[in-house]
């Protein structure tokens, strides 16, 4: 097998931030192969792909692409030497068509004039070749997240590329659209492109990827063939320790209802209903699950309860108070908790410290504020308590918090959430886009409020997390409840029909006929 | 720690400097295009802007004077923008408010300090109330704050410039003005033949209490939150419309205030054009010191001093028109909004100074 990419003895200091980015990094991809690129948040790997594709100039090291040492200080020389990058967040102009997105700044012209039927026969053309269909004549902002990424795909593939490099493709996606990308990718690589897929689902790893090659810390800590290796032992070389991938939890304690919903509904923008009559409870100590694809109504549902939308209709009733009128601050002060589903924008000012982040649902307390004024000092050791209790490596007291990882940022949103003793936890995706370090950590927590009494309310669109954390699953679907589960005897396949709202006689019919196909084969 | 803080203070003064050197050199060049001489220019400019030759006769004193209301407009942008509003409403407050303390001063009649303090209290009301109006309408039908305060702007110059020519017009002289206030209210002034006196002291309290109300009480961290993120504010639990009226409630005050120092301290009185944009001088201070209260409270003494050195020195002494000193000002908020410009560079020359660093480092132990 010949090396489409030969990386050699990388090396980037950023000298802002002070970080070793990459240190001596030796990576080597085979043509033809999908070679996966995977290590937690901040382990180098973005760094390593901006160096190939000439957005970040390194220290020393060399670059060798088909066995020729090659300069590479711009994207254009990138790109001339058939490296196409699709970044994780996208780069299309949103108004425009995805013809003109596609074919921006290489427009075929007749004279100085653009011929729009022209390029939407182009791209057409491409899109066919590829078995990757689009609508040239849409525009992007109409387009769902997995049509923009396809475009920026099939943008790729216009101007030539060989070697494919996409950053975290699956991060923006759902479970289905994900298994589209993966069978996109596998074309592909049958086509004979090389393709380079940057994640930290080691999932993904085992069903997309041929090899894969494991960053922690800005260093190359080894690649390995996707078939001699499993999950654990790449977790392992990931974090550097042993990862529990799935969390042990203690046998459920169930209290009294701490959180009841009656008939809720909620509408969204446009005026339509995003949750409609929607009644569930949960009890203390245990953790209720709302599985689903995502725009099922989730967000309006958290929301709703955690009081920062109005109810249009229905009672939500919090440890026997009815709580439709009560502001956020009123709700969080009867012991509400929430780990919103975007901690960059909603759960976290990055524009300020990590102290005055803390205190934002309690500084109306006794205990951080007194006549009006906040009592810096004890604010301040609060903070350390915080960093110390949740062990928030990178986070300082006093000082900001934009710089911190997605995993550390959460720890923030999480330690500042638990610090008040909840007794009822909203925790909405708790750990999209983190690393397996900081997704067990994120679920042990949960768990040991759980088992400290606290009600959890866990709204995931990843199945693997509902049935390793939860105790009930609800299955929200187009703003309805389409069943409940107990997870003890579900099965990933009876929350799955569900999700794609099916019913579970629908699974049993399914079975049958299934079962009834093979015993008439089986005759035959 | 210290090394910490330190790095953050030269983080945050570095480019409204390098801002303020650039201003200094185009208008070098500009005094080069006019023929004049170079280095007697610009000592000439300090010496009359920041200068102090003898106990009584010192302009850097004047300069404190003239910057006193352009620290309180300044201040009332700060609270304004810190809380997200983007008010540029300080011209019509400070204006409703210059009108008002005249008003005051002459049409009743109380003891001494009794008398001032009331004035100031109403004019502060005043602004207040002017501000409160944006505020309220960005809050329950969403008015683009910007936009209503433009308006207002215009309607409260028009407002009081009617007042000044009729019912509160003193006499039939060609320039229309108020009768001059009591003696009672009246600020006192530290020295002889200067107005710089209380006015400036009550200026600095100000900056002092707006630095505290803003970072270590519970409304200015509710405020600060809110403008930051309202999203962040809402989740919280932040009531943030509250937040956001208050927050316009204080800018105008404090606009307001401006306004009844520089009628009771300086003018005495209020006259046809009254504004000389000091509404604006505050804005533009606000940006420049970045957003703080120390930072306006410099930067609108270097504006002031920039003035004075252009209208005194540089006009009477070498002839250049006084326009300089505004042009250069211009220039500066210019380099301060193309502030990119010098982050690049300043990353590049970190960079450049830590790879050195490392390198000898590296020299040093084989």
């Amino acid at each position: 097998m010949t090396l489409a990419i030969e990386m050699k003895g990388i090396t980037k200091f950023f000298a802002s931030a002070q970080v070793r980015a990459n240190e001596g990094v030796d990576f080597s991809v085979e043509s033809g192969e999908v070679h996966a690129l995977v290590g937690e948040n901040g382990a180098g790997k973005t760094t390593l792909m901006n160096i190939l594709y000439g957005l970040i100039k390194p220290d020393s090291g060399e670059i060798f692409i088909d066995s020729q040492k090659v300069e590479i200080n711009h994207p254009d020389d990138a790109i001339k030497h058939g490296i196409g990058m699709v970044h994780q967040h996208f780069k299309l102009v949103p108004s425009f068509t995805v013809a003109q997105n596609i074919l921006l700044g290489m427009e075929p012209s007749q004279a100085g004039f653009l011929n729009q039927q022209n390029e939407n026969k182009l791209v057409d053309e491409l899109a066919k070749k590829f078995n990757l269909p689009v609508d040239p004549t849409a525009r992007i902002w109409d387009l769902p997240v997995s049509m923009q990424q396809r475009v920026e795909i099939l943008k790729v593939l216009q101007r030539n590329a060989k070697i494919l490099v996409l950053d975290e493709p699956t991060a923006v996606l759902t479970p289905q659209e994900v298994n589209e990308l993966i069978t996109v990718i596998r074309g592909l690589s049958k086509q004979g492109y090389t393709i380079i897929f940057i994640t930290h689902k080691l999932i993904e790893v085992m069903s997309v990827a041929d090899r894969v090659s494991v960053m922690r810390g800005g260093r190359m800590m080894g690649t390995k063939r996707v078939s001699e290796t499993s999950i654990p032992e790449l977790a392992r070389m990931m974090v550097g320790r042993e990862v529990l991938l799935r969390v042990k939890k203690k046998e459920i304690q169930r209290g009294e209802t701490v959180l009841e919903v009656r008939n809720i509904s909620v509408a969204d923008v446009n005026g339509l209903a995003a949750i409609s009559r929607v009644s569930f409870q949960v009890h203390k100590g245990e953790i209720v699950a709302i599985a689903g694809v995502s725009g099922n109504g989730q967000t309006e549902l958290v929301e709703a309860i955690s009081g920062m939308i109005h109810l249009d209709g229905g009672e939500i009733v919090f440890k026997g108070k009815p709580i439709n009128e009560a502001s956020v601050g009123e709700r969080r002060d009867l012991g509400m908790a929430h780990i919103p589903e975007d901690r960059m924008v909603v759960g976290l000012n990055l524009q300020t410290t990590l102290d005055e982040n803390l205190i934002v649902s309690r500084y109306n307390h006794s205990e951080f504020s007194r006549y009006g004024f906040l009592l810096m000092k004890t604010i301040h050791e609060f903070a350390e308590k915080v960093v110390k209790a949740f062990s928030i490596a990178a986070a300082r007291p006093g000082e900001g918090i934009a710089m911190l990882s997605g995993g550390n940022l959460q720890k923030v949103v999480v330690g500042r959430e638990l610090s008040g003793n909840p007794s009822f936890i909203i925790a909405n995706q708790p750990t999209r886009g983190l690393d397996v370090g900081s997704i067990e950590f994120v679920h042990k927590t949960l768990i040991e409020e759980r088992d400290k009494g606290a009600g959890v309310l866990l709204v995931s669109v990843e199945l693997d997390e509902v049935l390793a954390l939860s105790d009930r699953i609800l299955v929200l679907y187009r703003g309805k409840i389409r069943g409940e589960l107990n997870t003890a005897t579900a099965t990933e396949e009876e929350v799955g029909i569900l999700m794609a709202g099916g019913t579970l006689e629908d699974l049993k019919q399914y079975k049958e006929d299934n079962e009834e196909g093979e015993k008439r084969e089986m005759k035959s | 720690m210290k090394d910490g803080r330190f790095r953050k203070l030269l983080d945050a003064i570095l480019v409204p400097l390098l801002a303020v050197l650039s201003g200094l050199v185009l208008m070098g060049i500009l005094i080069l295009f006019l023929r004049k001489p170079l280095f007697e220019s610009y000592a000439v400019l300090f010496a009359n802007g920041f200068g102090c030759k003898e106990y009584g006769n010192c302009i850097f004193i004047t300069a404190l004077e003239r910057a006193t209301p352009i620290i309180l407009t300044g201040l009332s942008a700060v609270v304004a923008f810190r809380s997200g509003m983007f008010s540029i409403g300080q011209e019509g407050q400070y204006l409703l408010g210059a009108a008002a303390a005249a008003w005051l001063g002459y049409a009743i009649h109380l003891p001494p300090i009794l008398h001032a303090s009331v004035i100031i209290i109403a004019a502060m009301l005043v602004g207040a109330g002017y501000g409160w109006i944006p505020g309220i309408l960005k809050v329950k039908l969403g008015v683009n704050e910007l936009l209503a305060t433009i308006m207002l702007n215009s309607i409260a110059a028009l407002v009081v410039e009617y007042l000044v020519q009729f019912p509160m017009r003193a006499d039939t002289s060609a320039v229309a003005h108020s009768p001059v206030i009591d003696e009672s209210a009246q600020l006192m002034s530290f020295l002889p033949g200067s107005k710089w006196g209380v006015g400036f002291v009550i200026a600095v309290i100000a900056v002092i209490v707006i630095y505290i109300y803003l970072w270590r009480t519970k409304p200015g961290y509710e405020q600060r939150m809110a403008g930051q993120s309202r999203k962040f504010a809402l989740f919280g639990g932040i009531p943030s419309d509250n937040s956001a009226v208050r927050a316009m409630l204080i800018s105008g005050a404090l606009a307001g205030l401006a306004g009844a120092i520089e009628v009771m301290g300086v003018h005495r009185r209020i006259t046809t054009g009254f504004s000389v944009g000091l509404g604006f001088d505050g804005l533009t201070s606000a940006i420049l010191g970045q957003v703080h209260p120390f930072g306006v409270f410099i930067v609108a003494i270097l504006f002031s001093g920039l003035k004075l050195g252009a209208q005194i020195g540089l006009q009477l002494r070498l002839n250049i028109p006084r326009e300089l000193g505004g042009t250069i000002i211009g220039f500066i908020v210019l380099f301060v909004a193309a502030g990119k410009l010098y982050e690049e560079s300043i990353v590049r020359a970190r960079e450049w100074s830590a790879r050195r660093r490392g390198s000898k480092l590296k020299g040093e132990s084989p």
